[in-house]
C-alpha cells in the first residue's frame, strides 16, 4: 500500500489509460475496426507505462519489460478474439 | 513432485518458482496466449468441417423489431413506420440472397444493390434505407446495437420513412450457422403494391441475427418494374420454428477467456498478499498494475456481446 500511495500519480495515469480504453470500446461498439485499434493502443500504452514507471523507479530490467509485454499480449489476444467472434 | 507441490509451483510464490507463481512468468503467459490463438483456429476449422454445428442461436421476431423501432421513433417524436408486406418480402429476399451468395454486406459481390430488391418486388420508392444485423440473440439487442451506431440510428429515426419491412433468415455463412435480420425502410412513390403481411414474418426461432445498416435515402424515380406475384415471393420464410442448440464460437471464447482471466486475477491477488506478508524482494513488474490491466480485460469480456452490424 505504501508503494501505491507513494506512486499515486503513476497509478492514476495507468487507471486513466485503462479507463479510456474501456470507455472507448463501449462508445465505439458499432465500429469493430476502431475497437481493435483502441485495444491495441491500450495494450501498447500499458507496456509503455510499465517501462516508464520502472525507469523512474530505477528498477527497470529487460525481464520486466517482457513481463508487461506478455501480460499485454495475453489481454490483447483475448479481447481481439472476442471482438472478432462477436 | 506431488500434486500439491505442483499447484504451489504454478500458483503461489515459492522458492521453486523464483518467488513468483509459474503461471505468471512471461513464458507461461505467452503459452496461454498461444493456446487461445490455437483454440480460435480449432473453432474456425470446426466451423468448416461441421458447418451445421457452429453458430448462434437466436430468437428474433420481426414484429418485435418493428415495435422496438417504433418505440425509438416515438421517443424522438416521430410518427411510426407501418409494416408493408412488399418490403417484408423484399427484405426476406435480400437475406436469402446473402446466404445464397455468401456475403455480409449491403452490396452483393456481383454488384446487386439493396434497392434492387425494392424494385424487384414492385416497391417504387421515394426514399429507401437498409439496416442489417447478424448474430444477435434477440430483437432488443439488435435494435439497441443499431441505436448505438450513428448511421444505423439515422435510418431508424429518419422522418422520411413511412414504411418498414423485416426479413429474418437463418442459414450458413462462412461456415457458421447464423441468423440475419434485414430491415428495409421506405416511402413509396405513389401507391406501391402491398403484399399481405401474412407470413413473410413468422419469426420466433433460434437464429443468428446479423444486421447491417445502409444509410441511404435515395430519392429517384423508379423504372417500370416487373413485379413478381405476391404468391411467388419468398414467403417461404426462411425461418424454421424449431429451436436448435448450436455451439456458439463467441460463447466458447468468452467462457474460456473468463476462466483464464479469472484464474490469473486470483493468482495475482494471492501473489500480492504473499509477497507483502513475507516481504519478498524480487525483480518483477507491479502486481497491482497487472491486476488493473487484467481487470479491464475482464470488464471488456463481460460487456462484449455477440452480434454484428455494418
Amino acid at each position: 500500500m505504501k508503494h501505491f500511495v507513494k506512486h499515486l500519480p503513476h497509478y492514476l495515469s495507468l487507471f486513466g489509460i485503462l479507463f479510456a480504453g474501456f470507455a472507448g470500446l463501449i462508445l465505439f461498439s458499432y465500429d469493430k475496426h476502431f475497437q481493435l485499434s483502441i485495444i491495441i493502443a491500450s495494450a501498447a500504452s500499458y507496456v509503455a507505462w510499465g517501462v516508464v514507471h520502472h525507469i523512474l523507479h530505477k528498477d527497470f530490467h529487460f525481464e520486466i519489460f517482457l513481463e508487461y509485454l506478455a501480460v499485454a499480449i495475453l489481454g490483447l489476444v483475448i479481447i481481439l478474439s472476442l471482438i472478432i467472434r462477436s | 513432485m506431488s500434486v500439491l507441490k505442483l499447484l504451489a509451483h504454478l500458483f503461489i510464490p515459492h522458492e521453486s518458482n523464483n518467488q513468483k507463481a509459474k503461471i505468471l512468468h512471461p513464458i507461461s503467459l505467452t503459452f496461454l496466449a498461444v493456446f487461445i490463438v490455437g483454440f480460435q483456429v480449432l473453432l474456425s476449422l470446426g466451423g468448416i468441417s461441421f458447418p451445421k454445428t457452429l453458430g448462434y442461436a437466436a430468437n428474433i421476431s420481426p414484429a418485435e423489431v418493428i415495435r422496438l423501432t417504433n418505440v425509438q421513433r416515438a421517443a424522438s417524436g416521430l410518427s411510426a413506420v407501418t409494416e408493408n408486406g412488399t418490403l417484408d418480402a423484399a427484405a426476406l429476399a435480400k437475406g436469402n440472397d446473402m446466404l445464397a451468395k455468401g456475403y455480409w454486406a449491403h452490396f452483393a459481390p456481383d454488384g446487386t444493390s439493396p434497392w434492387s430488391f425494392f424494385l424487384k418486388f414492385g416497391y417504387k420508392y421515394q426514399y429507401a434505407g437498409e439496416n442489417l444485423a447478424r448474430d444477435f440473440s434477440d430483437a432488443p439487442s439488435a435494435v439497441n446495437a443499431w441505436m448505438n451506431s450513428p448511421t444505423h440510428k439515422e435510418n431508424i429515426l429518419n422522418p422520411h420513412y413511412k414504411e418498414v419491412g423485416i426479413g429474418v433468415v437463418e442459414g450458413s455463412l462462412a461456415g457458421a450457422n447464423t441468423t440475419i435480420i434485414v430491415q428495409f425502410f421506405g416511402t413509396a412513390l405513389g401507391g406501391s403494391p402491398s403484399i399481405p403481411i401474412a407470413k413473410a414474418k413468422d419469426v420466433g426461432t433460434p437464429k443468428p441475427v446479423l444486421k447491417v445498416v445502409v444509410s441511404s435515402p435515395v430519392p429517384k424515380p423508379s423504372p417500370p418494374q416487373v413485379t413478381p406475384s405476391p404468391s411467388a415471393t419468398p414467403q417461404k420464410e426462411a425461418i424454421s420454428t424449431v429451436s436448435k442448440q448450436l455451439f456458439s464460437p463467441f460463447s466458447y471464447t468468452k467462457n474460456l477467456s473468463l476462466g483464464i482471466v479469472g484464474l490469473l486475477l486470483l493468482v495475482l491477488s494471492i501473489d500480492l498478499i504473499v509477497v507483502r506478508h513475507k516481504r519478498i524482494a524480487r525483480i518483477g513488474g507491479r502486481t497491482l498494475a497487472h491486476i488493473a490491466y487484467l481487470g479491464m480485460v475482464l470488464a471488456v469480456i463481460l460487456i462484449l456481446k455477440a452480434g454484428q452490424i455494418i
